[in-house]
């Protein structure tokens, strides 16, 4: 176990580095030079020298990425090229709890959501039930999150619009309210991009849950625990689900892999102040430093997902042997 | 071919003795070019599995219609504009008072200062946007601009895929290792990511590039080749992953022992024995990832990272449309609804043909 986990680690390190370095790679690759834009009209020959000093430009770029590196461990990210005085982390850590708070309900949505579903399709397999729901399941796998994004806003105006604004479900359908606050009117901003953010984990899980949920259900100790007469609840809960959930365990690393991603399109179509939305603006100013941090830290997020994962698995599933 | 016979087997399994029925199924075999004649018993396998398959398709309702709405799609794409361009009579501009001619304003990228935000009407069959821009238009080349993506991508992702897959499958070694090595990165990392980063630091310097290309360069288009660019290369490891496994199996099968002992060159097993083994995984996998290749190009362009303006992509035109959502929702519906369409109905072309080519991937 200690062994698994020291490996893990190792690996997780040689991913982080060599995140770190294709993007430091690209930042001092990028095209402009960050401090005359910086310096803008102050711009004297001096000034330029002092400045590139003091982000430590003037190294020779194997000193800057130590640097870089050392900075990183020590949760530095390391100077604005847009704002002067700033640093990353100030301008990144606004965003992080809400990225957080959206991110953690959607993930939690998707479970509580998207398992029952796939497993009440298993359940009653090839009847209505099941093809309706898998149809509209796939539809949300397919559909692309900023498309359901639109169709969720135009339907919140429409229902304004045909309620005349009295229901009382006068939804904004941009803004986000205080982070981890839930008063109604910090509701009313949450709920529908949550919403939108879950969809393709819900249906992925659904999907997933139900052919999982239907082999089990084929297996011999099914048959036979059906066959010494134990009541149908008892045969599904207890000996079906169970093992139904291992591989489930296994896909929160690609679903974490899909909420990085859909957190660009669901932060900026419901204009969320949240880290994508900041990566956005930075990559529109051509912030480097900043892009640099978000690509690190969302790589990071889903290497640790991944980990996360194949821990839970060994877990839930005490045949598998750690190596 | 012989359709009604296959069913006729399980039901008559007497027939399979009858003399004169062999004979025949082994010639009918030979036609339609099963690649092992020698080794399958006719049997066992009466018909070639690729007619089998494309049987099987044909019945999937589903997967019929959809590429029966992606042709339609494809056809609208190529001759639409032209034919578009060559309907309607002479317009007097109130802006600068010139006539203009249908081939002026059915462009996607004219703007008629006057008439924005229309709804449908003669003139424009879908209305216009917020800089008075035929949205039919928009629209059309938007889906141009989407196929030509996904069939440059598809290209890239089946040569390379074919390639390193087969070569990693029936060598192993080092190409092997580099194959697992990298799949297991662009698993780790979410492609989405790598296409942002790229096309947000050096999308400016491909423009200034990619701009002189011709035709494909122009109209804010030249960031597409930079865009589907990374497409390909964060698609190709499935694809060479599916081919690997595909070819590790073939590998093992008699007919391939059997063209070794013949003393067939590897390159020969490869390009005729294994190659065109893998036409159903291919196929499916390659339509499955057109759907998320449009996915990727139209996300990219909206988060205005891939086509610029004046260009037109479903992704721009929603990024554009967003911003009036509350005012005139039907500019932002049109494009997120034909969006909604092509991916689904890729999705379900894909799904129809790995139903039909394996069949017992179906529950």
């Amino acid at each position: 176990m200690i062994q698994f986990l020291v490996k893990r680690f190792v690996g997780l390190l040689f991913v982080v580095i060599g995140v770190t370095f294709i993007t430091f790679v690209m930042g001092i690759n990028a095209p402009g030079d960050p401090i005359v834009q910086l310096l803008g009209q102050h711009y004297t020959p001096q000034a330029y020298a002092a400045l590139k000093h003091a982000y430590g430009l003037d190294l020779p770029w194997w000193q800057q990425y130590l640097n870089y590196l050392h900075n990183l461990f020590t949760f530095n990210f390391g100077l604005s090229y847009e704002y002067p005085n700033r640093s990353v982390w100030d301008i990144l850590s606004s965003g992080v709890p809400v990225s957080l708070e959206l991110g953690l309900w959607a993930l939690l949505l998707q479970l509580i959501i998207g398992i029952p579903l796939g497993i009440l399709s298993a359940l009653r397999a090839n009847t209505w039930i099941d093809t309706t729901n898998m149809g509209i399941m796939l539809a949300l796998y397919a559909i692309p999150v900023f498309v359901l994004a639109v169709f969720v806003q135009v339907f919140i105006l429409w229902l304004d619009n045909i309620t005349g604004g009295s229901s009382g479900i006068n939804w904004p359908v941009a803004q986000w309210g205080v982070p981890w606050h839930y008063g109604w009117s910090d509701i009313q901003f949450k709920i529908a991009p949550i919403l939108v953010y879950a969809a393709t984990g819900v249906a992925y899980y659904a999907r997933l849950s139900r052919t999982t949920m239907m082999e089990v259900l084929r297996q011999d100790y099914v048959r036979t625990a059906r066959a010494k007469g134990l009541r149908e609840r008892v045969v599904i809960y207890r000996h079906a689900l169970r093992n139904a959930m291992i591989p489930l365990v296994t896909i929160l690393g690609v679903t974490i892999g899909f909420l990085v991603t859909g957190a660009f399109f669901i932060e900026r179509i419901f204009n969320i102040p949240g880290i994508a939305n900041i990566t956005l603006t930075s990559i529109y100013s051509r912030d480097y430093p900043v892009i640099q941090a978000t690509t690190v830290l969302l790589a990071v997020a889903v290497v640790l997902g991944n980990l996360i994962s194949d821990l839970l698995y060994t877990a839930v599933d005490p045949r598998i042997k750690i190596q | 071919m012989d359709t009604r016979k296959d069913p006729q087997q399980p039901v008559a399994p007497g027939a399979m003795f009858s003399p004169s029925l062999e004979p025949e199924m082994l010639s009918l075999d030979q036609a339609a070019g099963m690649p092992v004649p020698a080794e399958v018993t006719p049997a066992q396998k009466p018909s070639s599995p690729l007619r089998d398959s494309l049987r099987r398709l044909r019945r999937d309702v589903r997967a019929m219609v959809s590429l029966g709405i992606i042709l339609f799609f494809v056809l609208v794409a190529l001759i639409g504009p032209p034919i578009y361009q060559h309907i309607g009579g002479p317009y007097v501009s109130n802006v600068n008072g010139l006539t203009l001619s249908p081939a002026d304003y059915h462009n996607y990228y004219h703007e008629e200062l006057d008439r924005q935000d229309e709804g449908p009407s003669a003139q424009y069959w879908l209305g216009t946007d917020q800089l008075g821009r035929d949205i039919l238009a928009r629209l059309m080349q938007g889906v141009l601009i989407s196929l030509f993506v996904a069939l440059f991508v598809e290209v890239l992702d089946i040569t390379l895929g074919i390639t390193v897959g087969v070569l990693a499958g029936y060598y192993g070694g080092l190409i092997d290792q580099f194959l697992a090595r990298f799949t297991d990165l662009m698993f780790a990392f979410p492609g989405l990511l790598l296409i942002i980063l790229v096309s947000g630091i050096f999308g400016q310097s491909a423009d200034a590039v990619f701009s002189h290309v011709p035709i494909i360069g122009a109209n804010g288009n030249a960031r597409l080749l930079l865009v589907g660019l990374i497409l390909a290369i964060t698609a190709w490891p499935l694809m060479a992953r599916y081919v690997r496994g595909q070819t590790l199996q073939l590998k093992e099968q008699q007919f391939i022992e059997a063209a070794r002992t013949a003393g067939t060159t590897n390159l020969r097993i490869i390009l005729r024995h294994i190659i065109p083994n893998l036409f159903s995984i291919v196929v499916v996998a390659s339509t499955l990832n057109i759907s998320v290749t449009i996915v990727g190009e139209s996300g990219i362009s909206l988060l205005g990272l891939g086509v610029q303006q004046p260009g037109s992509s479903i992704g721009l035109m929603i990024s554009d449309a967003t911003q009036n959502i509350d005012t005139y929702p039907w500019e932002v519906l049109v494009p997120c609804i034909v969006l909604a369409i092509i991916v689904l109905c890729f999705s379900f072309l894909g799904d129809g043909l790995r139903d039909a080519f394996d069949p017992r991937s179906k529950d």
